[in-house]
Order: C-alpha cells, then structure tokens, then sequence
C-alpha cells in the first residue's frame, strides 16, 4: 500500500517536471495571437468571416513554416460588438495566455483599450476598424489599421472622380453618411480633400443606419442633382432604397461606396439596380488572380472545400494575418526578442511590401497603409472589376 | 410645392403603415390594458416566417403571408396562454417587463434560428414606380401600402361588424359586464392577442419589403408610441389617424429640418411630438380620458 | 434563531443594524470587499468594477420603481447626463473627481426634473413613455451636440488623482467605486426609515390613500424621480472614472432595460435584492461562457450562439422570475434565511 503511494506521488512529480519542462519550451517556440471578434451581434455577417479569415492565414502561416522556427497560436473569444464585454473579452485573453498580438473587433474597443494598451498591455494591435481616429501614432502608437483608412479610402475615390469626370464645371459630389462614428469619421478630411480637388459638395445627407423610408433624403439628392454619391457608415441598408428611388426620381447619379459597403454580396441584393455601382476597395477580390489570392483559394479548396467564394471581410482577416507575420519575421531578422514594443517598431519598418497582389505594394506610414483600387459592379458577372490600378494616397 | 406634395404623398404611405403597427398595438391595450413592448419583434418574426415560407417552402407571396398569419396567430395565443395569463391581475411592471423579456427572447431566437445576416426578400412587386401626377412612388413604398392599407380596413371591419370584434370591446369596456353577459373573457384575450400577432407579422412583412430583414428590424416597433400617444391608446380611429399624421410629420420635418440639424431628425421628431402632446394633451386626439372612481 | 422584538430605546428600534449578529456579519461584508481587490485577478476586479457602477444605478431605479411604483424606461440616458457632465468638468473645467461625481448627479437631477414635471401630472403609464422619449431625445442630442459633447467621438477622460496618487488601474478605481457604492446604500437603506421614504412607500401602496393623508403626490413623485436620477447621474459619473472614455453608444435602450431587470429579478423595493439583483445579472452572462466554452469539444460552434443565447437566457430570467417568483432574489434569500432560523421546525 505504502509503496503504492510513493509510485503513483513519483510518477506524478515526473509528470508534472514533464509538463513544466514542455511548457517552458514551448513558451519560447510560441507567438500567441489573441482575438475579440464580433462573431454574433450587429456585426456577425463580417465577423464570422474575418475571424475565418485571420485563422485560416495563421494555420496557413504554420502549415508552410512562414515563422522559422515558431508555431502561431490563435485565441479568439466572442464580443457580441459591444463594446463593454469587448473591454471584459480583452482583459480576460491578456490575464489568462498573454499574447503579444491582439486583434479587436471594433473602433469602440480600440478606443475604450487604448490607455491601458498603452501603460500596460503594450501589445500590437490591429483591428475590424478603418476609423482614421486609431491611425494616430501620438494617442495609439501600438494600433494599426490594415490598411487605407475611411479618410484615405474618401481621398481615392474623391481622386478618381477628379481624374475620370467628364462633362462642363466641377464634378458634383454628395455624401450620405449614417449617423455613427463609422459613418462620420472621413467627412471632415472628405470636405478638405474636395475642396483641394476643386469638387463641388453640394449635399450632406445623414441618416440612422437600417432606415425604412428614405424620400426626404432621395428629394435632398434631386434637388441638387449631384454626378456621385459616396455612401459611408452603411452595409447595406438603406443603400438599395436610396439607389432604387434615386433612379425611380430619374437621376443618373453615380453611386460609391467604401469597403464595407463593398463586398459582392451587394450586387446580388441590388439587383438590376447595381449597375453603375462603384467603390473603393483595398483589397483584391476573392475572383481575381493575383498570386497571394490563389493561395488564398488554394488553402480554401483543402481546408474549407464547401466555402465557393470568400467576402471581402474575409480577406481583411486574412491580410491582417500577413501583416502579423510579417512584423514577427522583421523583430526576428533583427534577432530581438517578439515582444509587443518591438512589434510596432517592426510595423513602421515596412516599406515597399510585396503581398502578392492581396492588395497594392504597403508602406504603413502613421499606422495606415493607405492604398486601394477602385471597382466597379459588373451585374452580368456578378463581382466587382477594377478599373483603376492601385492608388496610393499622400 | 412639387417637394411638398412629394413628402406629403410618402408620409402617407409610411403613415399607413405605421397605423397598421399602432392597430396591432392599440388591440391589445383595449382588450387586455397591457401595454406590449414585444410589439416589434412580433413584426420581426412574421416578416422571417414569410421570408421562410417564401424561400425554403417555395410558396408564392400570397400564400407565405398567410402562413405567416397563421404562425404568428398560433405564436400569440401560446405567449397570451403561458406568459400572460399568469401575470392577469399582477402588477403593471410586471407585465409591461414580461412583455420586454418575451422581445428579448424572440429576438435571440431568431438569431439563432436565422442567423444575424441581413436578408431581402426575393421579388415580389413589379419594379417600376407608380406616379400620381407629379408625385413618384417607388414601387416598395407603394404596395406594401396597399397590403397595409387592406389590413387596416380589414381589422376595423372585424371590429366593427363581428360578433367575436364586438366581443372584445365589450371585454375592451368592462370585464366584468361582459364576462357576466356570458363572453369568454380567456378567449377573447387569447383572440386579441392571436389579432395583435396577426397585424404585427403583417406589418413586419411590409416593413420587410421596403427595407430588409433582420433580427434587429424590431427596432422600428419603437415608432409606435408616439403614433399612439398622438391619437390616444384605446383608440383603433386614433392610431389609423395618428398614423399617418405621424408619417407626413416625421417627412416633412426630414425635409425641412434635417439641412438645418445636420441629420437624423427624422427619428427624434417624432419622440419630441409625443413629450408636446404629453404636456398639451396627455390622452391624445381620440383617447378616453380615464376618470378614477373610487 | 431569532425570537421576539425585545427594543429598549427609541435608537434601537430605529437602527439599521438591529441585532449584534447582523453587525457582525456587516463587519464581515466589509473586510472581504476590502481584502478582495488584492486577491482578485484582473478580470474579476473588471467585473467587481461593473457591477458596483451598476448597483448605484439600480438602486436609483429602484427608488423610483420599487419603493414609489412609477416606471422608468429611459434610466439609461440620465446615466448618460450624469457622465457626460463628469466628463466635461474633468476636462474642460479641470474639476477634481469629488466635484465631479456630484455634478454628474446634479446634472441628472435636473434632466430628471425636466421630463418629469410634464409626465408625472397624469397618472398611469406617461411616465413610462416619456421616460421612452427622453431615451430616444437624449441619444440623439448626445450624437449631435456636438460642441458640448464631442458627438460621436465623445470626451476622453483623464484618470481621477487623489492627492498625487493617480486611479488609473482597476486595482485603484474599486476603492473609488465601492466607496461611493457603500455611501449611497447607506443612504437610500436610510432613506426608508424617513418621512419621505414613507411617503414614497405610502404612494406606490395606495396612492388616494395617500393624498387623503395628506402626502402631496406630484410634489413626492417629482422628488422621488429627482433622486433616482440623481443616483444614475453618480452611477454615470463613477463609470466615467472607469471606462476613462465617454460615447453615445454606451447609453442604449438595452441599458434600460437591464437596469429594469436587475431590479426586477433582485426585488422590487428591497435594497439587497438591488444588490443581489445586479451581481446576478452581471455574473449570469459569464457563466453562460463558461459554459460554452466547456461544451466546445462536442460543439465546436457553440461560441457564435453565445450572443443569441444570452438574450434567451435573459429575456428566460425576466419572464421566469416574473411569473415564479414575483418579489425576486431578495425573497428567495428571505426564504433561505428563514429556513435556516427555524431549523428543525419546518418553515
């Protein structure tokens, strides 16, 4: 009985010396990625397929050995986009696996975090948000945005306009924008850059975001009859009101659109209606050629064979996966140690990046890497084409 | 003038529907004296038990509603049966919160059952828009009016010219009176809320057709306190009237007054009519004015 | 076990605490919530954090729901005056946190007083409705006041220093939270025992009765609506200390709507059940994650249906509690306690 004991306590402390001996190794092979997706809540539709996204290029990443040397490790947890459990979900994935890269589901996060981010946590952070108020070194050195922000994304489609308007005087410009920080972030910077481009805006519209009845607004378009129209703050709703009853008044407006406005998904809920529909993108489309996107197609075909076509959140996921790795890779080149400090450092040092045609060549200046193309909706098709090249803005 | 007529026109039209909310919601308030939060996701519901019946059963549109009638009917008599019927009697808190954690469960249900993604319905009206004169109807407001239109008739008939309507406002009245005159009170409180479900699926189908489903296209049954305020809470002819007076208010104060606001104050016009009627007149333009006897 | 009400002065009887058990037990209370903060781990004191804000909003709302039986749906947004107000006077006047806490208050107590002068002269459900509107009003105004309230960006707001010492860490900020928490449960407990807390109790009972008694309704409605408003706005400012940040998007209906629950499933009109209430509601979400987390291995998709599962289970307790246990926690624990009193005699 005694000696019972004295084995089974024996092969437990042998047990346990085991485990901690692994854990300590592994510690130095592992980079943690913590994430707070918003998989259910409002903004569900683009959350699953950026959390799909982020994990499949970080399985990606250690299936083809993109780290020499380490193993990426994925935690996500569900926020349910409000912003109060956000906070909770992020204290609690620090507190409990430490990880030196975290990923947020929302402008509101990023803001609520931001002083502790940067006392306490010191991790790099990127998140679902383009808002240009994160692309601010001074108050969120630690933040990045993957990609151009909404001020950027305004700037090339308003540089676009300028270049391609046809017809007498200034180019007639409205902005419909919903009444949120997503829809009002770029309208300042947007009313500046118009003024430099010599474009005439000749309407704002706001209006709550999923509104039913849209003629006040649709009137306000004719009234001044404007060449485009750039939508911000919305998905969806109530862009097919607006254009249906824009075209029902007889207006031969453009409509525009920024990137969360612009995935395939609204060509097939427009209809007819989107033809001449057009927007900014700073990604490539899931349909294209581009070799980092059939590698992307390639992944999809043996890991997610049932998924046919990919949304544009996905591919944001899936770039902020490649911004990540690339970041671990310049701390490791410089032979320093992964951590969070170092990481944003390394954010800073890309210049010129090659990403396969995901998107353009990235150079994160400020924490943004403001670069896009813009598309155009092709109703028989039903995808997106581009008809500029990549546009960097200043 | 022309951009008056024009919001005048589509306040009707929306008017029209937010009458046919208010009917569902001033039913249930006469019958019961419940005031019913779950007003919106009861629309919410019906509009994706139509959008079912129209995809995964494959009905055509006519026969989809109906079906998301009789679900909706089936759904309202079972909430009246197993949430409502114990709480008869308790205190109005009570009910007024059962009625918003019956909302809060509707609405994770859907979720669940539906998923969160925003979902239009597939074609269903001709796309060109109907033009009065001057005026132009985009086809998605107009005919989802006439539905709501009809349905709003319809029930005021029922009302009206029924044994089973003139059932519930004798029960509406004084319980009492009529349950001694030999009307089954518990049925007709079942059947009340049954018609309440009924007016709110039917609403959240033309609410549907105009601008897309989802789990949170409840939100809208918010709109329908004003509109009861303004024309009183016990009155079917007040919310038809109070309706559309609110639709034509809510447009033209978005036409005239947003340039000045910066936007949005479509959905606060409404709100800051109904705290004017609070303090000018608190029963609204039809409502009984309640006497208390002790 | 307790038998007989044996006072010999007027203070006893008059006492919060009434036997030395209680004082015990109070004292007990007291030490544990002291030494917590030092064994709790980050996450735990976030949550700590949350619910002690949400006990002095609900304990507000309980004032005038429980103890005055008037319906208040827009509780939410006076929260929202409260910190908006914090936050300006902490940014733009330089005020310090113990000026800035009351002016939340105040500022609440005026809007308070503003809805409720029009509303609580007709009896029946205006208050609810208006209270409705002045939820839909306020979110708009803070959306797009933009010069006084940052519209949607909102107002950044400096951590509290005391005397050098900056609150910036959770750690710091509980002292803050439970300080004002403790003081304003004292009060509204103390509230009861005065003349004005029995006018309130005297108006949800029978309100003719009432005013043959000569309690004047509207003046007693108006104070009872002033001082709920004024706990959200202390509720609002202590969260600004808090959260650090002040947006439009943190005062929605479904705010209101949990303060309502919270007072609901705690009790209406018992102060323990407010608490009771409010650690229940907070920490029922997080044992619904658990427990999805738990299940993970045989249902890997459990994680997206925690969001609409969350709204089941609540909306679930709502409607359970209302129909199977109408006076909430508060009587459930009174049971407990009960049982334990007279054992081994059945209750």
């Amino acid at each position: 009985m005694r000696r019972r004991k004295w084995i089974v306590a024996a092969t437990g402390i042998t047990a346990a010396l085991a485990l901690a001996a692994a854990g300590a190794l592994a510690a130095d092979d592992v980079i943690k990625i913590g994430a707070c997706q918003p998989i259910t809540g409002r903004f569900a539709f683009a959350g699953v397929s950026i959390n799909a996204g982020l994990q499949d290029y970080i399985n990606y990443a250690n299936e083809n050995g993109l780290v020499k040397g380490k193993k990426l490790v994925y935690i996500y947890e569900d926020t349910g986009y409000d912003t109060d459990k956000a906070v909770a979900t992020f204290k609690k994935i620090m507190a409990k696996d430490n990880p030196v890269i975290m990923y947020g589901d929302s402008t509101g996060l990023g803001k609520a975090i931001a002083p502790e981010l940067n006392s306490r946590y010191k991790v790099l952070y990127g998140s679902t948000s383009f808002s240009s108020e994160l692309a601010d070194p001074k108050i969120h050195p630690y933040s990045f945005v993957s990609g151009p922000t909404y001020s950027d994304q305004f700037g090339i489609l308003l540089e676009y306009i300028a270049k391609n308007h046809k017809g007498k005087g200034n180019p007639k410009v409205a902005f419909f924008y919903s009444d949120t920080e997503f829809g009002k972030d770029p309208i300042p910077y947007a009313r500046k850059r118009a003024k430099e481009l010599g474009i005439d805006v000749v309407s704002e519209i706001v209006t709550k975001v999923g509104a039913v009845d849209v003629t006040t607004e649709a009137l306000a378009l004719k009234k001044t009859q404007p060449d485009f129209c750039i939508f911000q703050g919305y998905v969806l709703a109530p862009i097919p009101q607006v254009i249906r009853t824009v075209r029902d008044y007889g207006l031969k407006t453009t409509f525009m659109g920024t990137f969360w406005s612009m995935d395939k998904s609204i060509i097939d809920k427009l209809g007819a209606d989107a033809e001449g529909y057009m927007g900014v993108s700073p990604y490539a489309y899931y349909n294209e050629d581009a070799p980092g996107i059939q590698s992307m197609r390639k992944y999809n075909e043996k890991a997610n064979p049932k998924e046919k076509s990919r949304p544009n959140s996905y591919i944001q996921g899936w770039f902020t996966g490649m911004v990540y790795v690339e970041a671990i890779n310049k701390v490791l080149a410089a032979k320093k140690p992964v951590t969070g400090d170092n990481l944003k450092d390394a954010i800073g040092m890309i210049r010129d990046w090659d990403t396969g045609g995901v998107t353009g060549k990235v150079t994160f200046v400020n924490n943004k890497a403001a670069v896009g193309r813009v598309y155009r909706a092709n109703v028989v098709k039903g995808i997106f084409e581009p008809v500029s090249d990549w546009i960097y803005v200043k | 003038m022309e951009d008056f007529l024009q919001m005048v026109a589509s306040g009707v039209v929306i008017g029209g529907i937010y009458a046919l909310i208010a009917m569902g919601f001033v039913v249930i308030y006469k019958a019961t004296g419940v005031i019913n939060f779950a007003t919106g996701e009861l629309m919410m519901l019906g509009a994706f038990f139509c959008f079912t019946g129209m995809t995964a059963a494959k009905f055509p549109f006519v026969a989809a509603l109906l079906a998301a009638a009789m679900g909706a009917a089936a759904l309202g008599a079972l909430v009246e049966r197993v949430v409502l019927r114990p709480l008869m009697g308790k205190a109005t808190i009570s009910v007024i919160m059962v009625t918003i954690g019956l909302s809060s469960i509707f609405k994770g249900a859907a979720q669940l059952v539906w998923s969160g993604d925003y979902r239009a319905f597939p074609p269903i009206f001709p796309r060109a828009p109907v033009r009065l004169g001057s005026v132009v109807l985009p086809s998605l407001q107009f005919y989802p009016f006439l539905i709501a239109l009809a349905s709003c008739a319809l029930i005021a008939l029922l009302f009206r010219f029924t044994r089973t309507g003139t059932a519930m406002r004798a029960t509406a009245d004084d319980p009492l009176a009529a349950f001694s005159m030999g009307i089954d009170i518990r049925r007709v409180f079942s059947l009340s809320w049954s018609l309440a479900a009924v007016t709110a699926a039917l609403s959240g189908v033309v609410i549907g057709t105009m601008g897309g489903i989802s789990p949170q296209l409840g939100a809208i049954g918010l709109k329908v306190f004003p509109v009861v305020i303004l024309g009183g809470l016990d009155s079917i002819g007040g919310a038809l009237l109070g309706g559309f007076l609110m639709g034509i208010l809510e447009n033209l104060a978005g036409g005239y007054l947003d340039p000045l606001v910066g936007g949005g104050i479509k959905e606060v016009a409404p709100f800051l009519v109904l705290v004017a009627i609070l303090m000018v007149r608190p029963y609204g333009l039809f409502g009984t004015r309640e006497i208390e006897r002790l | 076990m307790r038998i007989g009400d044996y006072k010999e002065t007027y203070a006893a009887d008059e006492a919060i605490f009434r036997t030395p058990a209680v004082r015990v037990w109070m004292g007990a209370l007291g030490a544990t919530m002291l030494v917590f903060p030092f064994v709790a781990g980050d996450y735990l004191l976030y949550l700590a954090n949350l619910i002690g804000v949400m006990i002095i909003g609900a304990l507000g709302l309980n004032i005038l729901t429980g103890f005055t039986g008037q319906i208040s749906l827009g509780h939410a947004v006076f929260v929202g005056v409260g910190s908006y107000a914090a936050a300006i006077g902490a940014t733009r006047l330089g005020l310090p946190f113990y000026l800035c806490i009351p002016l939340g208050g105040a500022a609440a107590c005026v809007a308070g007083t503003v809805i409720g002068v029009p509303s609580l002269r007709v009896k029946g459900l205006y208050l609810a409705i208006a209270t409705l509107s002045a939820q839909v009003i306020l979110e708009w105004v803070f959306s797009n006041w933009d010069s006084v309230t940052g519209g949607i960006r909102g107002i950044n707001v400096p951590p509290a220093t005391l005397s050098g010492v900056s609150l910036n860490t959770d750690f710091r900020v509980y002292f803050l939270i439970y300080a004002v928490t403790a003081a304003f449960t004292y009060f509204a407990r103390n509230l009861f025992r005065t003349r004005v807390g029995r006018a309130f109790i005297a108006i949800r009972d029978r309100d003719i009765s009432a005013e043959l008694m000569g309690i004047n309704l509207f003046r007693y409605k108006i104070l009872s609506f002033m001082v709920s408003s004024f706990y959200a706005g202390v509720a609002g400012a202590v969260w600004v200390y808090f959260a650090k940040v002040v947006t439009p998007e943190y005062f929605p209906l479904s705010l209101s709507i949990q303060f309502l629950a919270i007072v609901i499933v705690g009790g209406l009109g018992s102060i323990q059940g407010t608490i009771l209430g409010a650690i229940f509601m907070t920490l029922v979400p997080e044992l619904l994650k658990a427990g999805t987390e738990a299940v993970k291995p045989f249902f890997p998709d459990a994680m997206s249906y925690l969001f609409p599962l969350r709204d089941i289970l609540f909306g679930a307790l709502i409607v359970g509690f209302l129909i199977f246990e109408p006076h909430g926690l508060a009587e459930m624990w009174q049971r407990v306690k009960r049982y334990f009193a007279l054992w081994p005699f059945r209750s």
